[in-house]
Formats: C-alpha cells, structure tokens, sequence
C-alpha cells in the first residue's frame, strides 16, 4: 500500500513537474492585467504632485537657462523644447506620464509596457541579461527589470528596472523641461500596486541625467480599468504642426500654411523658384 | 479502509491541487510556440508571389481600377498616390500584416497581441466575445479582431488561429503602390495564422480581403521568418519624415530644410496668411 501511495505521489510530482516546466505559473506574478490610465484631473506634467508649469526640476544653471528660452518660445507660440509636436515618441521618462492608457503583459523573460501612441512600446527584459553592446539607441531605451518579492509571500510584488541607452531629442514634459543633450540619462523605476488599493498601481521613477543637479524623483499613478475600451490615438492625423527647417508654422483649418508666431517669417521658397527657370 | 480513505484524500487533494494550477496558470502546452521575432521573406508587396503595382492583378472594380491608374500616374509624376503612410499614418489591416518591420506575437488565453516596432499593436481577442455593439462608431486603423484557436489535428494542441477584423477606418491602401480600398471602410479581413508543418520558423498567414473596391475575395498568403534571438529596432516614421502635407499637396523638405517640389512644376504654396499677418 505504501507503494501505491508512494506511486501515486511521484506521479503525482511528474505531472506537477511537467505542469511547471510548460505553464507560466501566474500565481508568482502580480496581476497587473487591465487597463491602466492616469487618475482624472492629472495633467500630462511630470511631477504631478504640482501644476503643470510649477513643477521644481532640480536643473543646473545650463539646463535652467534652456528651459527658460522655451518657456519664453512657447509664450510666443513656439514648441521650446518640447518635441512631440511633430509626433516624436515622448521617449523615457516621459513615456510613463501615459498620455493614452497603458496594458502591462508579464511573462517570465520580458515584460511588455505598451502605451496606446506611436511605437511607444516597452520591453522589460527580467532574464538576467546583462547590458547588450552595440545597441542603437532608441526613444525608449534598454530596459533591464528585476522581480522582488518584498512582501515575503512567495508572490513578486515589485518590478524594478533600470532604463538606459536613449537617445533624443527629449524633455520631460509638453513644458520642455530639458534632458541633456548628451542622452546619457539612467531611468530607475519601482513598479508595483498600492497596498490599499489593487486598482491602483505606483511607478516610482529617478531620473538621473547631466542636466539635473541630482537624481529627481517623481511618483507616478494609474488607475485600473478592469473592462477597457483602447482607442488609436494617431498623432499624424490631423497634426496641425508643420516643420520646416528650424521653424514650427501651422495649418490652417482651410489647409494653408500659416505662423505660429507673431511676425514670423514664412519659409524660403528659394526650390520653387528654381524650377520656374 | 483507513489506507484507502488516505489514499482518496491525497487523490483528491492532487486532483484539487493541478485544478488550482490550471485555472491561475497560463497552460503553454494547449497553445502553438510563436514566441520571437518574425521577419518578412519578401518584399512589401501585398501579394509576395507577385511584383508592387499592376503586376499585382488586385481584383479591383472598374471604378477603383480606375482610382488606383490615376495614383500610379500621380505617383510616376513624384506625388504619393493613393498611398497615405507618407505622412506616418499607420498601414492599418490589412497592410500592416506585410510586416515592414519585425512582429512579435504575444498569446495569454484572452487576447493575442501582435506588436510591431512603428504601430500600435493588434489585439486580437479570443474569449469569445461578440463584436461590439459600437464598432462602427471608434473605428480604427487597425480595426477590431476576434479569433478562434483551432485544434485541427486533434493532438491536444492549438495549430492554428482564425481571425476576423472588422471596425477600420481610412484612409488605407494594400501597399505603396497604392492600390484601394474602398472609402467606405467596411472592409472585412480573414486570418489563418499557423505554422508551416514542414518548418516550425516558418509562419504563414492566409489573409482574405473582403472589400468593396474588389469584385471578389483576394486571398493572399503572407510568409514570416522566425528569429529566435532578436534584436528589436524602434522605427518612428515621424522622426525623420521629409514630406509635408500642405492642403491637398504633398511637399518635400530638402537635406537643408527648405521646402522643395515633389513634382515637376509644382506650385508653391499659397502663403496668404503671412500677407495677412505682416498687415
């Protein structure tokens, strides 16, 4: 008898072994599934525990200086140094602003962050990978994660990761606040769900970058919604933004060019008159 | 009776116990290894077997042979045509499945994802929803999607997913060479995505048009390479865009910035509002 029972418990681990080697066991993972949106009534600044506009980025006299001319620029209808008017990807950090609602999808060697704009999609690699040699940098970065299970329950509760690799132009928010041009910035975030409430998760985020002073931390929330709609957010369509050369001009309703600025000048049209000859 | 009543609860408590597993894990096994990255093998044709363009024998309506011979000719003139991702606007269904850049695909049991580096992602739900009451109302490029695992062999696991999109918006065309379709949007797209039998990094894709620019379903099969360790590349059409689109007009910025003519003889732009704005 204490044969079969010791059969059926072998059997019993062969199946459970097997079940392991081929699931992905979700109960190690938290369950960030849904759709994750930034709460109502918060705007697209980066530190959100302040008025867009009013927020204190530690910068150095160089880069203070920088935001400064942009903030003076967009008073007079320019973009500063804020690139996405011509649909650039906000990049990291600013991603996680999450302009358009956010999914989360864990799975054992990556987790993806996708957020409804352009190719603004994040992979998180928690293989243990190290830094990649000879990576092109790009908007979002590399970005290496890390699960911890701080709450001792044999459940993950925390992703930790580390961004680096971007590359720019980039600023922090639609203000301008300036990244270095260099793009040598190091994103560190802290992901996880408030204790309170599982509908509510927290990304705490330090950015390290030569324009700032020291290491700025902000806390990001979203919000869950369990039963979501996604809607394509296209920036192209219907951009009334229009570059040429170093000048931003605008469209007009009726589809003619027009300034941005007060007495601005319009563009050099030096091409066309050379294929009138 | 005691060693049997043992025996019963350890049964039961197993039996329990990979019931508990199975409703809060993901069980890989049911689902087809479609994990890495996958590449086109052809060209960005529609139809790979044949060349871009006319080559192509689009079963298209007269009235939209004709739209497509005019975006030929715009386009042999230096215009864009009929094709409207010039200005980054996404390829959406069924184009996008050209795969232009690579693919990812994703599977959990309610939804596949396929995520592409210059798009925002498909997502294709497979918990047997109906189509949405709105769908006409939020179209989009990309359309709705709604799939069904099949298990065509019987050996326990899915072999292939059966997709139906509906719900897109304009404008969109097959591919660069602009051939249409129709401005009414009700376009319908089919999916079979499987594996080739004969090559497990091979993916094929049988996708059927249904349209009203066509005379009859254009069924063409998509071909993707898989790439076990990729290396992703962001491709952001915006960043380093050289058309502009002012009014009905499609313009070129020159390697030093100014404003140039796509076409011969192209006019310049009317610049009314700085007149008005220097008054």
């Amino acid at each position: 008898m204490r044969n079969s029972i010791g059969s059926f418990a072998l059997a019993a681990a062969m199946i459970a072994a097997a079940v392991g080697a081929q699931a992905f066991d979700q109960t190690k993972y938290p369950d960030w599934s849904g759709q994750w949106r930034r709460p109502s009534g918060v705007g697209n600044q980066w530190d959100t525990s302040r008025p867009p506009r009013q927020g204190q980025a530690p910068l150095t006299p160089e880069y203070q200086a920088i935001y400064e001319a942009n903030l003076k620029d967009q008073a007079a209808g320019g973009q500063g140094t804020d690139p996405t008017y011509i649909c650039i990807p906000d990049g990291m950090p600013r991603a996680m602003n999450v302009i358009f609602p956010m999914e989360i999808i864990i799975q054992p060697i990556v987790t993806h962050v996708m957020i409804e704009y352009l190719s603004m999609l994040r992979r998180i690699y928690t293989d243990g990978r190290d830094w990649p040699e000879n990576v092109e940098p790009s908007f979002m970065g590399y970005s290496i994660g890390k699960w911890l299970d701080e709450g001792g329950r044999g459940r993950y509760d925390v992703l930790q990761v580390e961004t680096r690799n971007l590359k720019g132009p980039r600023s922090f928010d639609a203000s301008g606040i300036p990244l270095h041009a260099d793009n040598q910035t190091v994103v560190k975030e802290r992901i996880y769900v408030d204790k309170a409430d599982p509908n509510i998760l927290h990304d705490e985020v330090t950015t390290i970058d030569n324009a700032l002073t020291r290491p700025w931390t902000v806390t990001k929330n979203y919000h869950r919604e369990r039963n979501p709609v996604w809607v394509e957010a296209i920036c192209a369509e219907g951009n009334q933004h229009v570059r040429i050369g170093n000048e931003n001009y605008m469209l007009s309703a009726d589809g003619y060019l027009m300034p941005a600025k007060k007495g601005q000048a319009p563009p050099d049209l030096r091409y066309f008159d050379r294929t009138r000859k | 009776m005691l060693q049997r009543s043992s025996m019963g609860s350890i049964a039961l408590a197993a039996v329990v116990w990979m019931t508990s597993a199975a409703a809060q894990a993901f069980d890989e096994s049911k689902y087809p290894d479609w994990s890495g990255q996958w590449r086109r093998t052809s060209g960005i044709q529609w139809d790979a077997s044949k060349r871009l363009g006319r080559a192509q024998q689009a079963p298209l309506t007269p009235e939209y042979q004709a739209i497509f011979e005019a975006s030929l000719a715009d386009q042999a003139a230096g215009g864009q045509g009929n094709d409207p991702t010039y200005k980054c606007i996404p390829a959406g269904m069924p184009r996008i499945m050209t795969v232009v850049f690579p693919m990812e695909i994703i599977i959990s049991p309610k939804t596949t994802y396929i995520l592409f580096d210059y798009s925002t992602p498909r997502r294709i739900y497979t918990d047997g929803r109906s189509w949405p009451k709105d769908l006409d109302l939020q179209p989009t490029f990309l359309g709705y999607s709604i799939g069904k695992w099949v298990d065509e062999d019987r050996d326990g696991r899915y072999g292939a997913l059966e997709v139906e999109t509906r719900g897109m918006k304009g404008p969109r065309s097959f591919e660069a060479s602009g051939i249409p379709l129709h401005q009414d949007n009700q376009t319908v797209v089919k999916e079979r995505i499987t594996l080739d039998n004969a090559n497990r990094d091979v993916l094929l894709n049988d996708i059927t048009t249904i349209d009203n620019a066509l005379t009859r379903p254009w069924t063409v099969t998509k071909k993707y390479r898989r790439e076990h360790n990729p290396i992703w590349y962001q491709n952001d059409c915006s960043e380093d865009n050289h058309h502009v689109t002012i009014g009905n007009e499609n313009y070129f910025l020159s390697a030093d910035g100014d404003l140039m003519p796509a076409k011969k003889d192209q006019p310049a732009p009317d610049l009314k509002y700085f007149k008005q704005s220097r008054k």
